[in-house]
């Protein structure tokens, strides 16, 4: 019997992504948020969380979603990165995924361009696409800010 | 030492080397005291009694080596040593220390010990008079702090290191050459690592060459290989089993220590001084407790206390809703009754994690004796404030930045005893460190009579290096100037020694002060000395805050640095020097605007301006609306996602909001600084 993946799938946008439920801690409703000065733009600042503070992060903002729209749909998915808290606001999270491992495929090579290779693989469940991600990668803050860097050097080319 | 299970054994072991620990201190202190009164028999039979216990304790772990050394030294110590061993008891003492202190290094990395030979050979000497001199060759392998380097790094990496003593034959034709032909001889072997002296040629006095070799090669090879004939008289090869060995008793602070790598080396620590507690004296009402354990139970006080302001919060809501009820009294008797309770709950906790400052300064009379010693200088060390209480994680922090400061002091600070009399001081030095309470901070100064930092020669070097350039120097404050001695990489010393000079530790003080919410400042006029100044908070969990509103937002600040708060006007805001101010009866009070901050910004034309006091200068903080005054429970910040100077940490509001409490230097440095600019680019 093949193996089975099982993913916290959320959306963003139009499209679905997942990560591994074992990161998930909870998932919980958008709380008030306390915004902290100086924090790059798609921290959006830090919850309660039962008496410990976590900050969160706008994953939409991280994903580049023009829109942005508060809905009550809105979750914040509460992961361990490395051995740290961290809540990510997505449009909305419900499902827990299954995918046998046999259907994840490698992410397809335009993923791997530039600043999307935190991609782990992409999941086909009933004809529908499930973007694996690692948040790890998502969150290191290199990685941010050499896409900061590059956004930049795009301004100052094209200005 | 089978009688035990594995479990329990490893438990004796750690027992063992924190008692250890302590008795090694015991054995410094007791060594130094020795030194100043050779001829007293009772710090004889309490160096006796303690090397006694350290032997006991030695054995029933299974250490059969450090026993063994420390039998023979508890023998002759017996002799009535301290009447005929006209002082050289006190050297053997710390020498011992020394020698006990690397053997349990290695136990407790499992490894080999060190064989002590240097030790037993100042034993023997103590015991037969004159010494029973067999010409037997003599090396010290003290190597200079960078070479330890090389040479923990080569360890590290698996490779097996010799020390290689040669003895220069003295009838040696050509002395000039014989360095050459050692290093030839060495090369052949292996990788050099380190050669003493390192000079192109032998001087007459020198007739030993002390080299530390990185070779796949067996000792009796390398002895046979390096043996060359007219030039050396006798050769010694020795295999390293840890790079500890480098301790003796030239250079006795700066060991490395292994499983360090080699980069954590650059910044020297006195670890086997460290982790004692307080000495007991009756064991019995003491009691040790892991650290950990005390800090889960603050933790616990901290969510008590939001839960205090929750009920608080409550009570007051129940207050508006039914204001004539009588379980109002009842409500608020309790809520008293549990506040206090509280307080005290508390106050008990913070107390079990205070430590007075005696543990951080016991270590330093010996680390200033030996350094002083190896530069020739002698130093007074006076410490003064040593019951003054501290947080023990602050403690343990501040160890660091304070050795670096001493050895500073005693190295470069405080001149040769000629230089001193030349300039009408006394021959001896004084170095004082002194620790006193100042509101809710607590400074530790560290005060040297030598020469004191030259600040041109600062900004010399610092135009030299590249760190400053010449239009920076024009507009530099002698403060400035100052500071940056705490400029990583910039160093006054001509001379890098093995002790200090290359202008690491005070970027190391700097940041770690910083990483503590405190602050350094120098003090220093010359040829009357410096004093640095370091200001760490009492503690790091629980304040007193002021909350206040701007923008919509709730910020919070240390109530202990709020001077006073005033209303005030736009219409009284005056520009000065593209500076916000207000006048204060009679004072001028620059403002700092906190609008910004935010994300979202209000046209609020009635303000508050929160005084504050820091340091010596005083700032308003202009506030929206004052929300009143709590107690808060600090929380990290999570440092990698928002990390900031402006925020020293969060805490949780009784209706379980997050607030945010403010840095106040961060804040002054940044929004002070960053306004002047945005106001001159608009001008």
């Amino acid at each position: 019997m093949a193996r089975e993946l099982h993913i916290v799938g959320f959306r963003i946008g139009r499209e679905t992504f997942g990560v591994p439920i074992a990161m998930v801690h909870e998932i919980v409703r958008v709380p008030e948020i306390t915004a902290v000065p100086e924090a790059p733009d798609y921290v959006e600042g830090v919850i309660n969380l039962r008496g410990k503070i976590v900050p969160v992060v706008d994953l939409r903002k991280r994903f580049g979603e023009a829109e942005i729209s508060s809905t009550r749909k809105n979750r914040i998915l509460v992961a361990e990165v490395e051995h740290k808290m961290v809540g990510l606001i997505v449009d909305a999270a419900s499902e827990v995924i299954k995918i046998p491992e046999g259907d994840v495929e490698p992410p397809p090579n335009v993923f791997e361009e530039g600043e999307l290779n935190y991609v782990t693989g992409v999941g086909k469940l009933s004809g529908r696409l499930i973007i694996l991600v690692d948040l790890t990668r998502i969150l290191q803050k290199g990685e941010l800010r050499r896409l900061g860097e590059v956004a930049q050097s795009q301004l100052a080319a094209s200005a | 030492m089978s009688f035990f299970s594995d479990d329990r054994a490893a438990e004796l072991r750690d027992l063992f080397f924190e008692s250890a620990a302590e008795l090694l201190q015991n054995l410094n202190e007791e060594g130094l005291e020795l030194e100043k009164r050779p001829q007293d028999e009772e710090i004889v039979r309490q160096v006796r009694r303690t090397v006694h216990t350290l032997k006991g304790d030695s054995a029933a772990c299974g250490y059969q080596e450090l026993s063994a050394l420390a039998h023979e030294l508890e023998d002759v110590l017996g002799r009535e040593a301290a009447a005929n061993s006209n002082g050289s008891l006190a050297e053997v003492v710390l020498i011992a220390a020394d020698t006990f202190s690397s053997m349990l290094s290695a136990y407790r990395g499992n490894m080999q010990p060190p064989a002590g030979d240097e030790l037993r050979r100042h034993i023997l000497s103590l015991t037969q008079q004159p010494a029973p001199a067999p010409h037997r060759l003599q090396a010290s392998f003290s190597w200079p702090e960078y070479e330890q380097a090389v040479i923990a790094d080569a360890w590290s990496k698996g490779e097996t290191v010799y020390n290689v003593a040669f003895a220069i034959d003295r009838q040696c034709p050509m002395r000039g050459a014989a360095l050459q032909v050692i290093r030839n001889a060495v090369q052949d072997c292996g990788r050099l690592l380190a050669i003493v002296p390192d000079e192109n040629a032998l001087t007459d006095e020198r007739d030993v060459v002390e080299v530390s070799l990185a070779s796949e090669q067996a000792e009796a090879w390398i002895e046979k290989r390096c043996s060359i004939p007219s030039v050396t008289s006798q050769v010694l090869v020795q295999r390293v089993y840890a790079p500890i060995d480098a301790y003796t008793d030239d250079v006795l602070e700066i060991g490395i220590q292994p499983l360090i790598p080699a980069e954590a080396t650059a910044v020297p620590v006195f670890q086997p001084f460290e982790s004692q507690s307080t000495v007991p004296a009756n064991t019995e009402t003491l009691l040790r407790v892991d650290a950990e354990r005390i800090d889960a139970l603050l933790n616990l006080v901290g969510e008590l206390i939001i839960g205090k302001s929750m009920l608080h919060q409550c009570i007051g809501e129940f207050d508006k809703r039914f204001p004539k009820d009588p379980l109002r009294g009842k409500f608020a008797d309790a809520m008293a009754f549990q506040s206090r309770i509280l307080n005290d709950l508390q106050k008990s906790v913070m107390k079990v994690r205070m430590v007075p400052v005696e543990q951080l300064f016991r270590r330093f009379p010996r680390v200033v004796r030996d350094i002083a010693k190896s530069c020739g200088k002698t130093v007074n060390l006076v410490t003064s404030g040593e019951d003054t209480d501290l947080d023990k994680s602050i403690l343990d922090m501040l160890a660091e930045p304070l050795s670096h400061l001493v050895r500073n002091a005693v190295d470069h600070g405080i001149e040769a005893a000629e230089d001193r009399v030349k300039a009408g001081k006394p021959a001896q030095g004084t170095l004082r460190l002194s620790a006193y309470h100042q509101g809710n901070h607590i400074v530790i100064e560290v005060n040297d009579d030598g020469r004191g930092i030259d600040s041109n020669k600062l900004v010399a070097k610092a135009l030299e290096c590249g760190i400053l350039s010449a239009a920076d120097k024009a507009a530099l404050s002698e403060a400035e100037a100052l500071d940056l001695v705490f400029h990583p990489g910039l160093s006054t010393a001509e001379q890098v020694t093995s002790i200090s000079g290359r202008g690491v530790g005070m970027d190391v003080v700097k940041t770690i002060l910083q990483r503590l919410k405190g602050s350094v400042s120098i003090k220093t006029a010359p040829s009357a000395g410096t004093t640095f100044y370091l200001r760490v908070p009492l503690t790091l969990a629980i304040i007193n805050a002021l909350l206040f509103r701007v923008e919509n937002q709730v910020y919070a600040v240390p109530l202990a640095s709020v001077v006073e708060i005033n209303r005030i006007h736009e219409k009284n805001i005056h520009r000065v020097d593209n500076h916000d101010v207000i006048q204060l009866r009679g004072e001028v009070l620059p403002l700092v605007h906190l609008a910004g901050l935010g994300r979202h910004s209000t046209g609020a034309h009635r303000m508050f301006a929160v005084v504050i006091s820091l340091g010596e200068r005083k700032f308003g903080l202009v506030v929206d609306h004052l929300v009143g005054e709590e107690e808060l429970v600090i929380k990290a910040l999570d440092d990698q996602l928002v990390a900031t100077d402006l925020v020293s940490g969060a805490s949780i509001l009784g209706d379980g909001s997050v607030v945010l409490i403010l840095n106040l230097s961060g804040v002054v440095a940044k929004l002070g600084r960053s306004h002047r600019i945005m106001m001159e680019a608009t001008a």
